[in-house]
């Protein structure tokens, strides 16, 4: 028996509770249950054996908390504890009632958050995952259940998928408001774990049967896998531990979830085998009722699914393509730059981001790997992966927390033989370029054409229709004024023919034209009149999202106009408290905390003043007078970072003046600023950075968690004497003395300051730093003195 | 459980302020913060009842592998027959708020850090109060964490296992010991049938009272 005959069946039978069956059998909360396995065999054999005889067709062996990190006190390697499991399992099938029952490898979340919250990282996950997956290669199938976070999952899938061939079914567990603990939405998750090619996804744990209908519901309108569905026995009692529900309650619970088209059922938390009992008894009186869903065209984060069923704004600016100011930063790894450039473009109206970070002399890979990262931590919007690199591709693929759209394929044999198997392995939408070996055909019927190759092969990888996104391509409209119409009609075709949805760059059209966003808003919205659904535009130019608003109101697509009115409806924007009718200045800017009017003030400066005189006249004076109200408590911290914010603003003018016009910036030297290893408390870290970086420091920000040898090795490679460590936490500040002890020992010319709420002057010197900075005030102040006295050059 | 508004009076306490008018412009900021805090968190606890022990080390809890070790838990839970175990948190939803902030506007991330460790306090105090009032009408002492005095912040992991936090309040701890989400609480809370003594509920009598880093920081831990 395997697991796709076991489907052949009208039903398909889980097994319950495993915690509270061994607790009744002496196990203590708070031991680790796997180690039971090796300790206890014979318990655990019995146990199976009741779920058999109860009727389940899969037991769960006794895996759920085997992997590197929770079994590490217990002195058991992964690879024993699985083996033993899966065995106990094995023989309990063996002896039991069913001999055909099947063995599942039960794997539950790590125990540790993935990164951006936790300190996990997701090659990290994959790898932990990778080692119970190989040890549990005499199961007949993979469990992940009771996940929380979706890319903590996805880890996991790739993991059994490329070390595995084993089916797969996946749980997760989601609270009342329909999302899991760490934000997952059902679609999303149904969508993500579909495309990833997994075999039955479902909920489990959390609640009983009766709260998690609603979830159940939403779970089948979003996927055509079969559908799991493994619920507590109600609410536990925090006094007595025990649960709500009988086993003839919860069975008759169970029942209604047959109606919704759920294949396969089981118990969790609080169940025993007479619950399984009791739903596999109301099974053989039903009959399945099979779904008939069809999955819209949607891509997703991990929070938040786009779908799309009407104009979709793709916003643009992530991408160095002709812009300085751009390249510099991926050329000096500034990823709050592009993170930056996200969030704007989200308050812009932006419900999908392009990421593109090519660049000659970068590792793009690398890079692109970090903009995913850092981007999906901070914006829910899905994301476009943007690349012409097939492995640079397939890093942000892997990497992506959600299903994205890959940009993009075209209709040369190697890109569809590159770039499609990627699509379909990691479950993305794509976008085909209407163009092949020969260039851009002229016409709509070559275009057109074009859009049906991709189709039609994407199709034999698999991809399903509503996931190809045709690019129709737009060209400049002074150079060829016969084209703008081509575009639009192969675009109409595509739509209405092959029935695909649209994706169109509009932005060239208007090269070389005067006043070019009349013609390209106009542009825009014929486009969105002959069926574009996914216009790739700058957001943040108010004149093209208008377009798109205002089409949607004119398609019936913005119901009674809400969305327009939300946008539009309140022109008087939230007045700052700048002084009627007279002028405000930089300072005035700098001590009221208006970032926009600084930045406004120093951009009319610049016309007239040389770019270090506004830093060296206005900023660093304006800075050090706040320095010094914070100091001696005129101010208090938010009031010195708003100010501090600011500056940032006017330099960042200055740094986008100065990258225009080719100017070298000058910098007053190379600092590293650091949250050591272990720890994750990055604010006071962050505080210092900004001010620093006002004074005109480069700043190399390696973040949180930083491993001691990547301090080192940044260090050397960049040449940078001065290192700022930072901890929060007494259980991290060996390694801030690790971190120095390696700097010291690999002869690092720097000096080190460290700060954090725990460190005293005296333990500073005692782990061998050269300053403790008390605040952020003070860092700036050491910076000053280190390359005065020591380092003049920089 | 939902909060209506947070402690703005505590979160400017958090961030330095030591008294005066707080400018309008702050003001103004906090009060996006707070909406946007209050908009994304899910707060939550767990809770469970235990009867105690003492023993040579310190307090077990029974019927689970967790012992509380140290002279100050065994002092804080004297007189007392059992003790509530409780884990709180404001949820994953306020990593994100700060965290999205913290890449363009530190001021706000500051705000929203203070904002929502003030919440976390007030969270603790209404599952203290509901706890109470499930649990019926004893006497109780104040909330003391691993990493106060000298229980050991070692004990995080266990007491999360035993309370099965990660699975019902999505609470996790990382090898540095420190809790995520990040604005979380662990606390033990003693029920005694007895009066409990007063002396026992402040710094004086805390054998910690000069290393202590949450009393370094001008707050304090009970009472």
């Amino acid at each position: 028996m395997d697991f796709n005959t076991l489907l052949n069946k009208e039903f398909i039978c889980l097994d319950g509770g495993m915690g509270t069956m061994l607790q009744a059998r002496g196990l203590k909360p708070g031991e680790t249950p796997e180690a039971w396995n090796l300790e206890n065999p014979q318990k655990l054999i019995d146990v199976h054996k009741e779920y058999i005889a109860a009727g389940a067709d899969i037991i769960y062996a006794n895996t759920f908390g085997a992997n590197r990190y929770k079994l590490e006190h217990c002195g058991y390697s992964v690879e024993r504890v699985i083996r033993a499991g899966i065995l106990n399992a094995k023989r309990a099938v063996s002896e039991s009632v069913n001999p055909n029952a099947l063995v599942a490898l039960d794997i539950g979340p790590i125990g540790q958050l993935l990164e951006p919250t936790g300190t996990l990282t997701f090659e990290e996950a994959y790898d932990i995952y990778k080692e119970q997956v190989t040890a549990g290669r005499e199961a007949d199938v993979i469990v992940f259940e009771t996940m929380t976070d979706l890319y903590e999952l996805k880890a996991a899938v790739l993991a059994a998928k490329e070390n595995s061939s084993l089916p797969i079914i996946c749980t997760m567990t989601f609270e009342e408001n329909m999302r899991t603990f760490t934000g997952c939405a059902v679609s999303s998750m149904a969508l993500t774990l579909e495309g990833l090619g997994v075999d039955a996804i479902g909920i489990n744990c959390s609640l009983g049967p009766e709260e998690l209908f609603p979830i159940a519901e939403e779970l089948c309108k979003w996927t055509t896998l079969p559908v799991v569905l493994k619920p507590n026995a109600g609410l536990p009692d925090p006094v007595t531990n025990q649960y709500s529900l009988s086993p003839k309650r919860f069975a008759e619970l169970m029942e209604k979830f047959v109606s919704l088209g759920v294949k396969i059922f089981g118990g969790c938390c609080g169940t025993n085998p007479e619950f399984i009992r009791e739903v596999s008894a109301m099974l053989k009186t039903r009959k399945f009722s099979p779904r008939n869903v069809t999955i819209l065209a949607a891509c997703c984060s991990a929070s938040k699914t786009v779908e799309i069923n009407r104009p979709r704004i793709i916003g643009e600016r992530i991408n160095p393509t002709g812009k300085k100011r751009f390249k510099e930063a991926l050329l000096a790894n500034d990823i709050d730059y592009i993170l930056g450039q996200a969030i704007e473009q989200v308050r812009g109206g932006a419900d999908i981001l392009d990421i593109n970070v090519g660049l000659p002399g970068i590792d793009e890979g690398a890079m692109m790997v970090r903009a995913v990262k850092a981007v999906q931590g901070v914006v829910d919007e899905p994301l476009q992966l943007d690349s012409t690199i097939p492995e640079v591709l397939e890093k942000a693929l892997r990497v992506y927390n959600g299903k994205p759209i890959v940009n993009s394929v075209n209709g040369e044999e190697k890109s569809l033989q590159s770039v499609l198997p990627l699509v379909k392995k990691y479950g993305a939408a794509v976008v085909g370029l209407c163009l092949d070996e020969n260039g851009i055909p002229k016409t709509a019927e070559g275009r057109f054409n074009i859009a049906k190759k991709i189709l039609d092969r994407a199709e034999s990888f698999g991809i399903r229709r509503e996931d190809v996104y045709i690019d129709c391509l737009t060209l400049t409209v002074s150079a060829e004024q016969t084209a703008a119409m081509e575009t639009l009609n192969a675009l109409r075709r595509v739509k209405n023919e092959l029935r695909l949805k649209t994706v169109l760059g509009v932005s060239n059209i208007s090269f070389g034209l005067p006043q070019r966003v009349i013609v390209t808003q106009n542009f825009l919205t014929m486009a969105l009149a002959y069926g574009l659904d996914l216009p790739i535009i700058n957001p943040n130019v108010p004149e093209m999202t208008a377009a798109v608003r205002a089409f949607n109101v004119l398609s019936c697509h913005d119901e009674n106009s809400m969305e327009y009115v939300r946008c539009y409806g309140n022109t008087e924007s939230a007045a700052s408290p700048a002084p009627a009718n007279t002028e405000i200045t930089l300072d005035y800017a700098l001590a009221n905390g208006l970032k926009s009017e600084g930045a406004k003030i120093t951009e009319k400066l610049l016309e007239t003043t040389d770019a270090m005189d506004i830093i060296n006249k206005i900023l660093i004076p304006a800075l050090d007078k706040t320095g010094a109200e914070f100091e001696s408590g005129k101010i208090f911290l938010p009031q010195l970072i708003l100010s501090a914010g600011v500056a940032q603003s006017c330099f960042e003018v200055i740094k986008n003046h100065l990258a225009k016009t080719g100017t070298k910036s000058v910098s007053k030297g190379k600092i590293i600023v650091a949250t050591v290893k272990g720890d994750i408390h990055d604010i006071g870290k962050n505080i210092v950075k900004v001010l620093l970086e006002n004074y005109g420091y480069d700043v190399i920000d390696l973040g949180k968690d930083v491993d001691y040898q990547a301090v080192v090795d940044c260090a050397i490679e960049n040449d940078v004497h001065l290192v700022g460590l930072s901890a929060l936490m007494t259980t991290t500040l060996g390694s801030m003395e690790k971190t120095i002890k390696l700097l010291r020992e690999n002869n690092v010319d720097c000096k080190v300051m460290v700060g954090g709420a725990v460190l005293t002057p005296e333990y500073a010197a005692k782990i061998g730093a050269d300053y403790y900075a008390k605040d952020a005030k003070e860092s700036c102040d050491i910076a000053k003195r280190v390359f005065e006295e020591f380092y003049p050059q920089g | 459980m939902q909060l209506d508004s947070l402690n703005r009076a505590e979160a400017f306490r958090y961030m330095g302020h030591k008294g005066g008018e707080i400018p309008e412009n702050i003001n103004a900021l906090a009060d996006e913060c707070e909406g946007k805090l209050l908009a994304a968190i899910r707060p939550n606890y767990v809770w469970r009842v235990f009867d105690i022990e003492k023993t040579g080390g310190g307090i077990s809890v029974s019927g689970t592998s967790l012992a509380l070790t140290g002279n100050d838990i065994t002092e804080h839970l004297r007189g007392c027959e059992r003790c509530a175990l409780m884990c709180a948190t404001l949820s994953i939803g306020a990593d994100s708020v700060i965290r999205a902030y913290e890449s363009a506007e530190m001021e706000k991330a500051v705000i929203a850090d203070c904002l929502a460790s003030a919440a976390i306090e007030q969270v603790c105090d209404i599952a203290e109060r509901e706890i109470q009032a499930a649990v019926g009408d004893y006497h109780y002492t104040w909330r003391f964490s691993p990493g106060y005095g000298d229980l050991p912040l070692g004990l995080q992991r266990q007491f999360i296992e035993v309370l099965q936090a990660q699975k019902r309040i999505g609470v996790t701890v990382t090898d540095s010991l420190i809790l995520i989400p990040r604005k979380s609480v662990t606390a033990v809370i003693g029920i005694s049938t007895r009066e409990i003594s007063k002396g026992r509920q402040g710094c004086s009598s805390c054998n910690m009272r000069e290393t202590c880093q949450f009393r370094k920081n001008g707050k304090h831990c009970g009472g």
